[in-house]
């Protein structure tokens, strides 16, 4: 699906980011086009999850430009900035629900960016509220745990409570830092296949930070490889296969140390070789 | 080059070889202070008048005292119903109104939500002070601007008085709480406010309530001094007992004990509540708090290398002198066996609509019961201790405010304030040495590894309970009444409190000494004592250095309130300036010349812990 649409949902240019000394993203480029399902594969510390939080302003680029739904965002002040976050959803590798809460109530908080003030307890939010949070659970599936507490949801099922509340915003784009980094092969499928429906079904620009390159091939159409902060791949996922993947980050040069290509080669070996992700749960 | 077996060198090849020790300059400095310490309390002692004849003389007026007073009495049924409802009314509203200004000062201290630096200080600033200042003393220096007989001086004093303790311990909560949900928030465009109130007040929510809860005992047993500051209740009704001799000496020791009960029946109640509502460790380890866990069938659980730090923590906030240590929460609800990896699908007779109401299940109704019976709770404080803002002299207020700064020391000098903030410390000093010398001891013997049998470790963990269960305050009330004296009378009181904080302790850390350790050192051939010695006692050493310097200061803090009981010390000072307006001034210099006094200690404290970690 290699769309030629004018106007990108997400345009990063030229993008560079320092933390101190350390250089996470080195120049940087990339754009996504509406409804592409895009997959930021690399190692941890290749820089995706840095390159996925400035595209909601969680970071500001040291230089460079990025622009998400026709907005700059390190240029927004914080009114518009959370205007552009109520249309940008994002999904975690730890979840982030607040444990105590019911996870109508996670749900719920979805909805903050588009209520005005605090809100504590169920009863602070509009009836029309909780009855579309409520439809939002039932459509990942979790209808009947609306009432229990959300730490007593296993791991699966509280990243499909995360979806819920990210499609409560009603997002154009939803951001997914490494959405199955925690959980096990079943799960990670069952979340995978969610919100591949829910993109295919609402039309949703999807950008989702992986380091298993067998459910990115099998899921993305594009692949943006990262490693080292830089951009090594950016292509189609059409009649690509592991082993053109893989030779991509083969035949790269070792910049810095040997040690590091030979931990990238075991990395993507035992994704080859393993039943699926090559993840620890 | 090849390297071939060396043959045995000589003996005193050896000691040429073997490395020289390094001078180990600081842990000479840090004894020659832990002595320079160790001899002031004993010089404290001896200047208190702890001479033999002197104690003598006191047993015997108190022997003569007892003789001549009349039958230990209570009030009328109704009386003493209206009384403890009025205490634990002024108790209930003055910990809820600490508990509400705490949040948003807790929130401005932590690192991860507070706005600015700026607000940060402040916040902290408004902890520091709030605590160093004693209730009581706000009391008094209140009463000109509230109508005679309000209880609001008092509910003013106590939720001022605890937000430094409530507002550090709900900062440090914020702050071990998951940055991750805020985040969720943040990205999903919420706004600071919400970012708070929607991720993180949730997740401290119970450990506020077990700090509120915590610190109601706290003020529950600090209360009776309220009375001094003409604030109605038990307190005042004791110390109107014990101005008649001979005739209200037996009621003023029969509300002392009513109080006693009082403290340890209400204990038990915020522990069961902490313990089955929160899943929180019943912080308390006085009495309440044992007879909670007893009742409630539980063992402490706590993983036993935290055992020291959590009973600090809980020690943190006697008197009303919170140390800086959070509170534990255990999280048993995360101990809940998880279903992992269910695979759940919809549709169980569940629709969109029947989910818009929450079902009745056992927790919505038992929390909704709490919340209730605390909301009538609260109501019922407010109805009892007949709080009404027309009780307030509004004209009174700001020039009440005013009158404490500048600070000043009005007819007396800094010598003369220099030398009662003296006798304060060495109260403090001699009570924190006996405290010790008799805790080693019987922390000792409530050691399970120390000692000889189970029935002696039982016995002694039941005696250092008993000890904790003593409100000092109260004891030294009534001490100072039947001795007639007043500093030997308060160091006797602090140090009753301190053997019971100190021994738990000391236990503790001895019990918490590896096993492994004590059986290596055993194998040697070892006695008893030279095992207790050789493993037992360094490894506890730390421990105990640091909680003996922590009751130091909680006892410089108890041993001002002493002096308006009876005591001598700043205490006294402040007493006779808090109650007349234009002697504010002396109020502030003396709260300072506390505050610094504790700072040394806490300083001191926090470089010995350093030098022997």
């Amino acid at each position: 699906m290699n769309s030629t649409t004018p106007s990108p949902v997400v345009s990063v240019t030229n993008v560079t980011k320092c933390f101190g000394q350390v250089r996470a993203l080195h120049d940087v480029t990339m754009t996504v086009d509406p409804g592409e399902v895009v997959v930021l594969l690399g190692l941890s510390g290749s820089g995706k999850s840095t390159l996925l939080r400035h595209l909601n302003g969680l970071e500001q680029p040291t230089s460079g430009a990025v622009e998400v739904l026709g907005q700059p965002v390190p240029q927004l002040r914080a009114p518009a900035l959370r205007a552009l976050r109520c249309r940008v959803a994002m999904i975690f590798q730890q979840f982030e629900l607040v444990p105590s809460l019911t996870v109508l109530e996670n749900v719920l908080t979805g909805a903050l960016g588009r209520l005005r003030g605090p809100r504590l307890g169920l009863w602070a939010y509009p009836r029309a509220l909780r009855l579309d949070a409520l439809t939002r659970l039932d459509r990942v599936g979790l209808l009947d745990k609306a009432y229990q507490r959300a730490d007593e949801l296993s791991g699966g099922q509280q990243q499909r409570v995360a979806i819920a509340r990210a499609l409560m915003q009603d997002p154009q784009l939803l951001l997914a830092d490494e959405p199955v980094a925690s959980l096990d092969p079943e799960s990670s499928a069952q979340v995978m296949r969610l919100v591949r429906e829910i993109a295919a079904a609402d039309g949703l620009t999807v950008v989702c930070s992986l380091h298993q390159v067998d459910i990115a091939l099998g899921w993305a159409d594009r692949i943006v490889g990262l490693r080292g902060g830089e951009v090594v791949l950016d292509t189609s996922t059409d009649h690509l296969s592991k082993a053109q993947v893989m030779q991509v980050y083969r035949d790269l040069e070792p910049d810095d140390s040997d040690a590091r290509l030979a931990a990238l080669d075991l990395e993507l070996t035992s994704a080859l070789v393993g039943t699926g992700s090559g993840n620890a749960t | 080059m090849t390297v071939v077996a060396q043959a045995p060198p000589e003996a005193d090849d050896i000691a040429a070889r073997a490395p020289h020790r390094r001078f180990p300059v600081d842990k000479l400095a840090g004894s020659g202070l832990i002595v320079a310490m160790l001899a002031f309390s004993v010089h404290s002692l001896w200047q208190l008048d702890f001479s033999w004849s002197s104690m003598r003389s006191s047993v015997n007026t108190a022997v003569t005292t007892f003789a001549k007073m009349d039958p230990i009495s209570l009030p009328s049924a109704g009386d003493l119903m209206y009384l403890i409802g009025l205490t634990v009314g002024i108790v209930v509203l003055g910990t809820l109104m600490a508990a509400l200004i705490s949040v948003p000062v807790a929130w401005a201290c932590a690192a991860n939500t507070s706005p600015s630096p700026v607000l940060r200080w402040a916040g902290r600033a408004v902890g520091v002070v709030t605590r160093a200042v004693p209730d009581v003393v706000l009391a008094m220096a209140f009463a000109m601007a509230f109508a005679l007989g309000s209880p609001l001086p008092g509910i003013l004093a106590m939720g001022i008085h605890s937000i430094g303790m409530i507002s550090k311990l709900f900062a440090d909560a914020i702050e071990q709480s998951d940055d991750g949900p805020r985040l969720a928030v943040r990205a999903a465009g919420g706004s600071r406010a919400q970012e708070f109130w929607a991720a993180t007040f949730p997740q401290v929510l119970p450990s506020w309530i077990a700090t509120v809860l915590h610190r109601f005992d706290i003020n529950l047993r600090g209360s009776a001094i309220l009375g001094y500051a003409g604030v109605g209740g038990l307190g005042y009704a004791m110390r109107v007992a014990f101005q008649q001799f001979p005739e209200g000496y037996g009621r003023g020791l029969g509300i002392a004990i009513v109080i006693f009960v009082l403290c340890v029946v209400l204990e038990i109640v915020s522990s069961t509540i902490r313990r089955h509502l929160l899943g929180a460790d019943p912080a308390g380890r006085g009495l309440g708090g044992t007879i909670a866990r007893a009742a409630t069938g539980d063992r402490p659980t706590t993983p036993r290398r935290g055992r020291v730090v959590t009973a600090l923590a809980n020690a943190g906030s006697r008197l009303g002198t919170s140390r800086l240590f959070s509170l534990p929460l255990r999280p048993v609800r995360a101990l809940r066996a998880r279903r992992q990896g269910e695979v759940c699908t919809a549709g169980r007779n569940v629709t969109v609509e029947s989910m818009l109401t929450r079902p009745w299940t056992r927790a919505r109704v038992r929390n909704l019961t709490w919340t209730w019976g605390a909301v009538a709770l609260v109501v019922a404080s407010w109805r009892w201790a007949d709080v009404s803002f027309s009780q307030i002299s509004w004209a009174y207020v700001l020039p009440t405010v005013q009158s404490f700064w500048p600070p000043d020391f009005g007819s007396h000098t800094f010598a003369e304030f220099a030398q009662a903030m003296l006798i304060t410390v060495q109260v403090a000093f001699a009570a924190a040495l006996l405290s010790l010398v008799l805790s080693v001891v019987f922390g000792a013997l409530a050691a399970r590894n120390v000692a000889p049998n189970p029935r002696v470790r039982s016995f002694f963990r039941v005696v250092l309970v008993i000890f904790r269960g003593v409100p000092e305050l109260v004891l030294a009330i009534f001490l100072i009444m039947i001795t007639g004296l007043g500093n030997q009378a308060g160091v006797i009181a602090l140090a009753f409190g301190g053997i019971g904080l100190l021994g738990k302790l000391v236990a503790d850390s001895f019990e918490e000494v590896p096993r492994g350790v004590e059986r290596a050192v055993t194998a040697t051939g070892a006695t008893r004592t030279q095992r207790f010695a050789a493993a037992t006692w360094p490894v506890g050493t730390p421990a105990l250095i640091s909680s003996s310097l922590y009751l130091v200061d909680t006892n410089i803090r108890a041993a001002t309130i002493l002096g308006i009981v009876g005591g001598g010390g700043v205490g006294f000072y402040i007493t006779q300036a808090s109650t007349v307006m234009s002697l504010h001034g002396q109020v502030t210099t003396l709260v300072m010349m506390i505050f610094v006094t504790v700072l040394l200690v806490e300083a001191i404290s926090a470089w010995l812990r350093r030098v022997f970690r």
